[in-house]
């Protein structure tokens, strides 16, 4: 018989403490996680960065991780683009009833594995349980405390004309991932996603040069909405080089036959890097070396021209606008 | 070799000094990867490309989304393509309806719309059709399908439309025309050779950068020479024969009727309908659908836009209550519309 | 009006056929070309093959420039 999650496991009474102890606690097991009210912790020296995040993907397990996996990353990610060394995450749960305890565990297990390869601590969590429609499977929030590194000031409004513009691999193969997952096209393509946790290479950057401008990852709306973000913010024209933007052959082959721009595709593991020229060489070479970035490569530049859009250097040598994210991506024939 | 060719054609472009040229993208794709390319930046200023009708989301009418929200209101599931989900209806898109509880499926293909029906019997199933002769088959495909094996949950809403009367209403709105490449290479290329003989210039274009580059080339060089002409530089797809089974499919499940465009008005004979023997099929029939007349903004003028008499940025509501985020006329939705494409753009470098 | 995507034929069973594009595969309804084979190249639009073509746009748009020259 499949274990399932009931409404008595979010109670509050002897089948929550149950539920806890049995598929989290032995996961997230540190002396800093107790049955208390609140987890004590010590500061971190110098400044701290905080961060959370809301995690609702489905379907939950996916080719190349799962929603547990990505609700460690996304925060630890975070963290990362601010300079921060992730320290303590804490993590809660809602939980539709019905969903097997089976895949709970499976959850739990890879936010343990996930956090433990960062060297991050989850210290507190929460777990509710939802009547059967009132949630979609599971749901998790994180929220996450790190360390700034010294000298480190990485901020979206930061980037200069004449910086060069870095991208950590090839970008939109999670939102490619899910859509092959949810199976509404009938189209099958051999795509992984790029969820990862990018501390190691946000500290091998760091390890490089401290005069790194903006770090920032692309989620949702790809790293095209990133690009108009950070122009927007500050005040600067953005020129890429539409030949190097790295995108996975299978990725662009479902963006071709949907119609859909690699460039506006979630990614859940990659870094918007922007530098003075001058330090990138050093700063590819050192991602390159990461597991989690070995595609890194400069897709362009920081401009004066144009500032707030986007301007791609297209195949042909003439210029374009990348067109402006509209939203929610529809497929189209026309 | 090929890269030659391509700077050969680039070079043509840039080298132009004839008179003033109007070229009209009649497809929505040519628009689209005419900007997504930066092509417009490689031509002189005396040569205008204009955006033309061939979006099959920009020339349907609000009714025909009106129609499909008092379907999705009456219990049925909609499935369509992705394109026409947030085309403004008078007072709604299908987004909002589909908001309201309404059953929207988005697919990539009618067959898959057929498919869905067969696997959802206890749905009441309609696709959308809109599209012109490259779109019309896959559609017929799928109702074909569906007589055939009795699939009675199974309709469509059509809008199609056909091209050779609408060239007709285009004429002298451009001096050459793009001919829409995937368009002919279903129904082939002797319409193209008759319009010459009526005096009507174009050149059957494709959709790589080589292809587009090439197209225009041939587009400019001929038109110096100063006398009509049809060049199909799009012989890798399209076929003087077209592809005979398609037209023979249309033939079979629809017939021509008069209809009406969006900015360009009522064209005879240039829409299509499924023929009395697929009436079982046919959504407004099968449901008893009363006449619905929808109202478009008025300030909107995609009209114009359609007709090539002005470009986007011109009309009131572009880029102010008009965008890609809050469409307010069909021209803003679609990727290849051309009020889409300008305000995406940034109407261009220039 | 109408995006195409160019495909390679992998396999055909009853007028369906398996088509695949750099990677990204898809069914689709070859019904109403003729000859087409595995191995052989289509346009697909929104789920059927509307016409066989070559893979490359390379040879036959060349062909096109060189009499625009001649």
């Amino acid at each position: 018989m499949n274990e399932q999650v009931t409404l008595a496991m979010g109670a509050g009474g002897r089948q929550t403490a149950k539920l806890i102890e049995e598929v989290f606690a032995a996961r997230f097991d540190s002396p800093l996680l107790t049955a208390d009210d609140a987890a004590v912790l010590d500061p971190p020296r110098g400044k701290m960065a905080m961060s959370t995040d809301g995690f609702i993907v489905s379907p939950s397990f996916f080719a190349g991780g799962n929603i547990g996996k990505l609700s460690i990353c996304g925060t630890v990610n975070d963290l990362a683009c601010m300079g921060a060394r992730p320290l303590y995450l804490t993590c809660g749960f809602v939980i539709e009833e019905g969903y097997p305890l089976d895949k709970l565990r499976q959850i739990a297990d890879a936010m343990a594995a996930t956090a433990a390869e960062v060297g991050v601590t989850l210290v507190a969590g929460d777990t509710k349980v939802a009547g059967k429609g009132q949630v979609d499977g599971v749901f998790i929030t994180t929220t996450g405390v790190g360390e700034i590194v010294e000298g480190a000031s990485p901020a979206g409004a930061k980037a200069c004309p004449g910086d060069a513009i870095i991208v950590t691999g090839d970008v939109g193969r999670h939102g490619c991932t899910i859509l092959l997952e949810r199976d509404d096209f009938g189209i099958e393509a051999d795509v992984t996603s790029d969820c990862a946790p990018l501390w190691g290479s946000v500290e091998a950057m760091l390890a490089t040069t401290k005069d790194i401008h903006v770090i920032r990852d692309a989620t949702r709306g790809g790293v095209g909405t990133v690009l108009y973000e950070i122009a927007s913010q500050s005040g600067v024209g953005v020129r890429l080089d539409a030949a190097s933007v790295p995108v996975d052959p299978a990725v662009g082959g479902v963006c071709r036959m949907l119609g859909l721009e690699p460039l506006y595709l979630a990614c859940e593991g990659r870094l918007v890097v922007i530098a003075p020229k001058q330090e990138a060489p050093a700063l590819v070479e050192a991602l390159r070396a990461c597991p989690y970035s070995q595609g890194a490569a400069v897709i362009g530049e920081i401009i004066d021209e144009r500032p707030g859009w986007v301007v791609m250097r297209t195949e042909i040598g003439s210029e374009t606008l990348l067109p402006q994210p509209t939203g929610e991506l529809l497929p189209r024939i026309c | 070799m090929s890269d030659t060719r391509q700077r050969t054609a680039a070079q043509i472009l840039a080298e132009y000094d004839g008179p003033h040229l109007r070229i009209m993208e009649v497809c929505g794709t040519h628009t689209h990867e005419n900007f997504r390319l930066g092509i417009r930046s490689l031509l002189p200023p005396q040569v205008d490309l204009i955006s033309g009708p061939g979006c099959p989301v920009c020339v349907t009418p609000v009714d025909f989304i009106d129609e499909a929200i008092w379907l999705a209101e009456h219990g049925v599931t909609i499935t369509t393509f992705g394109d026409l989900v947030r085309v403004p209806g008078t007072e709604k898109n299908l987004a909002d309806a589909r908001a309201n509880g309404a059953r929207v499926q988005v697919v990539y293909s009618p067959i898959d719309a057929l498919q869905y029906a067969r696997e959802h019997a206890d749905e009441q199933v309609c696709f959308l059709s809109v599209g012109f002769e490259t779109t019309v088959p896959a559609a017929c495909l799928a109702v074909d399908q569906a007589r055939e094996e009795g699939v009675e949950n199974f309709s469509l809403l059509v809008a199609n439309k056909t091209m050779p009367n609408a060239y007709a209403a285009l004429k002298g709105s451009a001096d050459v025309f793009l001919y829409p490449g995937h368009v002919h290479a279903i129904t082939g290329t002797k319409l193209c050779e008759d319009l010459v003989e009526q005096g009507v210039s174009g050149v059957l274009a494709g959709f790589t950068a080589k292809e587009l580059l090439t197209a225009m080339a041939v587009a400019l060089a001929k038109a110096q020479e100063g006398k009509p002409f049809f060049v199909n530089a799009y012989p890798r797809v399209v076929k003087p024969e077209g592809t005979p089974a398609a037209v023979a499919l249309i033939e079979k499940v629809m017939e021509p009727c008069d209809t009406e465009w969006r900015g360009l008005g009522a064209i005879p004979q240039s829409g299509l309908r499924l023929r009395e023997e697929y009436a079982a099929h046919d959504a407004r029939k099968k449901y008893g659908m009363p006449e619905i007349h929808g109202r478009a903004n008025p300030a909107c003028r995609c009209g114009n836009v359609l007709r090539g008499e002005i470009t986007p940025s011109e009309c009131p509501l572009f880029g102010k209550v008009c965008t890609p985020l809050h469409p307010v006329g069909a021209c803003m939705v679609s990727g290849e519309g051309a009020c889409s494409a300008f305000y995406q753009y940034g109407g261009s470098l220039s | 009006m109408c995006v195409g995507l160019s495909a390679k034929v992998v396999r055909i069973q009853d007028g369906m056929a398996m088509v695949d594009a750099s990677g990204a595969k898809r069914e689709i309804s070859v019904q109403l070309l003729d000859d087409v084979e595995p191995g052989d190249y289509v346009m697909v639009h929104a789920g059927i093959a509307i016409a066989k073509i070559t893979d490359e746009d390379e040879h036959e748009t060349d062909a096109v420039m060189e009499e625009l020259l001649a």
